[in-house]
């Protein structure tokens, strides 16, 4: 007993009253830190980013430090108390010192890392589906709203409130115009389906599915001068791998574009060639060009064309093309290839546009429409004001990347990954600077640390919002509960 | 009869508890407790599944729910003053809390809420809560208050079970003539129109469920809507029962019973109990083998495995000879060949038939014993339907198991998401996660699973035994149950989806995949299949590539046996070298058949098996049309 006492009393000396470790033994290495925050770069106004020192250790204590401020928190769970956090992330530096005592007894005082706070601020909400990780089946699925700047996530709407055991209902691709949530959409599919719109604040439900076209719509893009939205239209298949460490292949057999008109409440047809894949429609910062991505594919129609596309997978490689709009009279010109990926033995997927107009960013892998179930997807991102492109190795992981959105003041990303551990997305953020470049990708914050390891669902299709969405839970439950989907009308499409 | 009970659980169900836990989980991780809250009577369900856990070891967990009933029983008597004229009544809601656990039969493998098994009882001893503590409360308002503080606060933690606490209460407070009329239309009109009220208002804080769900929450949740009634059923009537009480409580009280009345009711209500247990409890023989081998598979004890399904074959050959004689006696009544064909279709479900599953988990046994080739074919078969409200997919039921063990990781891995999905996570799910996970040297993803593992009572060794594997591939492939995995994945990646028939896809995957350098243990799996289902010209296929990759001494009978008589019957000169033994049998079978004419193959089926039943011939012509699930 009196040993132990000897003991304490002893270490208790070597910590300061300010409880920082004295007499340490310098390390020149960087601590290991989980999600790994060194050096990174945040906006001002995100939460704080809690981590977990991952050396082995007796004791831990951190001091993070901005100017004057500092916070000294002991543990090897390292939650920055909101105040502190504020007061210290003001300075636009924040500094880490990591001191760990080891099976010896001493303290080892880690190469300290920092933190650098950008003046770019980032939109404060965001919203994303958070999904099983499964094939087919789909009981859970939420879509949540999460404050940027702390640590409160919300339920927007969960299937679980709408369908029974016989009637089961998916929900996706939440959209917004113009990172406004007074008009967003998003779908439902199966029970109660049809596509559920906010506009203006108020609730419609719409069923895009016209005997012209092949399905209600699917990946959606707000046109953002006009009350039009792009969508494709997709008949979607998924396989699974045998013996992989890719899981499952996803594809369309057939695959279309529309374009619906909000105040006529009609659909008419932007490309729907038979031997043409279409997908992931997105608008040009002013409305004049929809950018989208397209595969040749000249199979049979027949029953067995699906099995024959699974096989042919791997020569699927889609091009990105444009066609030029004039938004007034909604008349297309022709298709114009854009980047030809299949020249260059790639795939591309998911454009999407930065809101300056300047930037496209993409998917890119070795082939097909659905680079989330890819072990390997990277981003491309195109210089559209110079037509120059680079791979974009800052973000990149030895996993898939791919879901990605711009912030409203086009200096943020954030993209869906599985660099984590190859199958469950996470949602990480970069900063952009004015060349282009962007910063090394932090996890977004949570107030566990441990909480992208333990949480065993997927994050899916995140989104920036400038403001939450008013709406309630209940009253989208109640509205889709009660409401039939109003047919949308056929419109012959014009131009070309 | 509490010891009896348990004594029978822990001696005839100890498989049927152990499946109950494996497909259930309870994680000392708050994620999960958290998560588990974030609906009305999460909390029940936490205490639920905690209790389960405790189900692998059956002793203990059985031990566990036997107390629970008796102190149900007892608390009916308690709290309902109960005379002792009337005791027994409160028996036939004990007995069917334990029917609506011990009814369940295959419904244990989609049941959507990990914790059904305690939650019925435990929910039946929070239903006294309200009025227990209602009993011991002097005044009118502060019964009042309770009683609508109980819902505000009992709903989100034990669900419905809280709201027929109120009613009981309600029934109860209503019967009882020492209090003021006035008090008690107060009382009973607050109670139900607080059970009516407080699930709507406190909707919207759930996003979990639909608001015409609200008054069935807590309750057990089974994901075939055809089974909800079935199953929730026995429950439904236990708590009705304890209304029931509630309500009869009042004239019980005045009128206690005496002389040949209370005998009556006591020994009325006793035989009633014991009835209800003995009818409705789940018998089903194939069923228990299944859930015995399902252990045995897991635990990779292939000889058990083996051993149990001989058992099972065993056990019926005493019932099989008496169903045979009865059909001889009423056929020798008939009187034209569609009434003995009625006959020997009335009689077929009197004789012992294994299911798909049990069949496959003997092969699988087999072949990682290399025994399949020489014994597969000695053994009965059959294709006998699940004795099931609906069929379970033999992927819900197995295909895990199957999956992983022949190789086909990817879609082991499929099936534990959808399982997760369906019905819930369970150490099951978690556990083929882990092999998987392993087995693909994805070390990241092991983890994950690993954690949760680690954070439950029974699995923690286990799983911190897999963390030392997940990225030593060498370490891995020399311990079980990865080095009898690894020599079925030979063949290269392809793009597949098994429908939910998981024999139709193992039957494609071995037919079709013909991997470049087969090892002899996938050879031989594809040999046993193509004998499986009679297609000639792949069996003589897949015995050239049995000889090329496996280096036999002796060919193994069977596959004697398969080529003499498709020789024989094809006479396209194929060969192989036939021991003296195979050909005479061969010939004695063909005697046997000129001199034994077969009038159905159906009639004529257990007389040849008695024969011949251990040669592929028998296989060949009696085992035909076995259906695949």
């Amino acid at each position: 007993m009196k040993h132990c006492i000897t003991i304490s009393a002893i270490l208790a000396l070597t910590v300061s009253c300010t409880g920082i470790p004295k007499n340490t033994v310098p390390s020149d290495s960087v601590p290991s830190i989980f999600p790994d925050y060194t050096d990174v770069v945040i906006p001002a106004n995100i939460a704080p980013l809690n981590f977990k020192i991952e050396e082995k250790g007796k004791k831990y204590v951190t001091v993070i430090t901005g100017g004057s401020e500092r916070a000294v928190i002991s543990g090897q769970k390292v939650r920055i108390p909101q105040r502190k956090w504020e007061k210290i992330k003001k300075r636009g530096l924040i500094g880490i010192e990591v001191f760990v005592m080891n099976d010896k007894d001493q303290w080892i005082s880690y190469r300290p890392t920092s933190i650098s706070v950008s003046d770019d601020e980032i939109d404060p909400y965001i919203s994303y589906r958070i999904i099983p990780v499964a094939v087919e089946a789909y009981q859970e699925l939420s879509i949540r709203q999460r404050n940027l700047t702390d640590f409160d996530e919300k339920v927007v709407f969960a299937n679980t409130m709408i369908q029974t055991n016989a009637d089961g209902a998916c929900i996706n691709c939440h959209s917004y115009k113009d990172y406004s949530t007074d008009n967003m959409l998003f779908h439902v599919r199966q029970f109660k389906g049809g596509t559920v719109m906010v506009l203006d604040g108020k609730l419609h439900k719409i069923n895009m599915k016209t005997d012209s076209t092949l399905s209600a719509g699917v990946y959606p893009s707000w046109h953002p001068t006009h009350e039009y939205i792009a969508l494709s239209n997709n008949r979607t298949h998924q396989s699974v791998h045998s013996a992989s460490h890719d899981k499952l292949e996803v594809l369309d057999d057939i695959s279309d574009l529309i374009l619906y008109d909000i105040k006529t409440n009609t659909v008419s047809v932007i490309e729907n060639d038979s031997c043409e894949l279409e997908n992931y429609p997105n608008w040009s910062a002013d409305g004049r060009k929809l950018y989208y991505v397209s595969y040749r594919y000249e199979g049979d129609y027949g029953d067995k064309r699906k099995n024959e596309m699974f096989l042919a997978r791997e020569t699927f490689k889609f091009n990105l093309y444009s066609k030029s709009f004039e938004p007034d009279t909604k008349t297309w010109g022709p298709a114009r290839l854009e980047f030809d990926a299949a020249a260059r033995d790639s795939s591309i997927t998911w454009p999407r546009v930065s809101p300056d107009g300047r930037w496209l960013l993409a998917c890119i892998s070795t082939h097909g429409v659905f680079p989330l179930d890819q072990i390997v997807s990277d981003f491309i991102m195109f210089d559209l004001k110079n037509g120059t492109y680079r791979y974009v190795d800052e973000i990149n992981s030895q996993y898939a990347e791919s879901f990605h959105s711009w912030s409203s003041n086009g200096k943020w990303l954030m993209f869906s990954t599985r660099r984590e551990d190859g199958v469950h997305t996470r949602l990480y953020f970069s900063h952009m600077d004015e060349n282009g470049r962007f910063s090394k990708p932090f996890a977004l914050p949570q107030h566990d640390p441990d909480f992208n390891r333990e949480f065993l669902y997927a994050f899916n299709i995140p989104e920036f919002m400038k403001e939450p969405i008013h709406i309630t839970p209940r009253q989208f439950a109640s509205f889709i509960s009660s409401t039939d989907a109003i047919p949308a009308k056929y419109e012959s499409k014009r131009g070309e | 009869m509490a010891a009896i009970l348990w004594c029978v659980l822990v001696s005839k169900e100890q498989f049927f508890l152990h499946k109950v836990e494996d497909l259930s989980v309870f994680l000392f991780d708050r994620m999960f407790l958290a998560e588990r809250l974030t609906i009305p009577g999460g909390f029940l369900g936490l205490a639920g599944s905690f209790l389960t856990q405790f189900l692998y070891l059956p002793w203990l967990g059985a031990l566990l729910w036997v107390v629970l009933l008796l102190a149900a029983y007892q608390a009916s008597i308690r709290v309902f003053s109960i005379p002792e004229s009337y005791r027994a009544l409160a028996l036939i809601p004990v007995a069917l809390l334990i029917i609506g656990n011990m009814s369940l039969g295959y419904g244990v493998f989609i049941m959507r809420t990990q914790d059904h098994f305690f939650v019925p009882v435990l929910g039946y001893l929070v239903s006294f809560i309200p009025l227990s503590a209602t009993k011991r409360l002097k005044t009118l308002w502060s019964k009042l208050v309770f009683l609508v503080l109980w819902n505000v606060t009992g709903f989100p933690l034990f669900g419905a079970f809280a709201l027929i606490g109120t009613i009981v209460s309600a029934c109860y407070i209503s019967v009882q003539s020492d209090l003021p009329s006035k008090e008690r239309l107060a009382l009973s009109v607050t109670a139900l129109l607080s059970v009516a009220v407080v699930p709507m208002a406190l909707y919207s804080a759930y996003t979990s469920y639909r608001l015409a769900d609200s008054w069935i929450m807590g309750l057990p949740s089974i994901s075939e809507d055809g089974w909800t009634h079935a199953m929730r059923a026995p429950f439904q009537l236990a708590l009705l029962s304890q209304i029931l009480l509630a309500s009869a409580s009042g004239i019980m009280s005045a009128k206690p019973l005496k002389g040949l009345i209370k005998d009556f009711v006591t020994y009325t209500s006793y035989i009633a109990s014991i009835a209800i247990i003995c009818v409705f409890w789940y018998k089903d023989d194939n069923f228990h083998t299944e859930l015995e081998m399902s252990y045995a598979v897991d635990q990779f004890d292939w000889n058990r495995t083996i051993n149990i399904y001989q058992k099972a074959v065993d056990r019926h050959i005493k019932s099989d000879r008496k169903a045979y004689d009865a059909r001889c006696r009423k056929i020798v009544q008939a009187h034209s060949t569609q009434e003995i064909s009625d006959i020997v279709d009335r009689y077929s479900s009197r004789f012992f038939e294994p299911t798909r599953t049990m069949v496959m988990y003997r092969d699988l046994a087999l072949l990682k014993t290399d025994r399949a080739l020489n014994e597969a074919f000695t053994m009965k078969d059959g294709s006998r339907m699940q004795n099931s409200r609906t069929q379970i997919p033999m992927a819900w039921q197995s295909g895990k198991q199957f999956y992983l063990q022949y190789g086909l990781v990817n879609m082991c891995y499929r099936w534990c998401l959808e399982d997760v999905i369906e019905h819930n996570w369970s150490y099951s799910t978690l556990r083929y996660m882990v092999m998987h996970s392993v087995i693909m040297q994805e070390p990241e993803l092991a983890e994950k699973y690993i954690r949760k593992l680690e954070s439950t009572i029974f699995y923690r060794k286990w799983a911190r035994q897999q963390r030392a594997l997940k990225s030593d591939r060498e370490a891995m492939a020399a311990s079980q149950p990865y080095k009898s995995i690894l020599p079925y994945m030979c063949f290269d990646n392809h793009m597949s989806n098994d429908m939910i028939k998981t024999e139709a896809y193992l039957i494609n995957h071995f037919m079709d995949v013909e991997p470049e350098s087969a090892t002899p243990e996938y050879d031989r799996a594809a040999l046993l299949i193509a004998m499986r289902i009679q297609d000639i010209s792949r069996f003589w296929e897949r015995v050239r590539y049995y000889l090329n990759s496996n280096q036999v001494q002796s060919i193994p009978r069977s596959v004697q046996e398969a080529a003499l008589l498709y020789s024989s019957l094809t006479k396209d000169g194929r060969q192989l070298p036939y021991d003296d033994e195979v050909t005479k049998s061969y010939d004695e079978f063909n005697r046997y058949v000129q001199s034994h004419a077969i009038c159905s193959m159906k009639e004529s089926a257990y007389p040849y098996s008695l024969r011949f039943g251990k040669t592929f011939y028998y296989y060949y012509y009696f085992m035909r049309d076995l259906k695949t699930y």
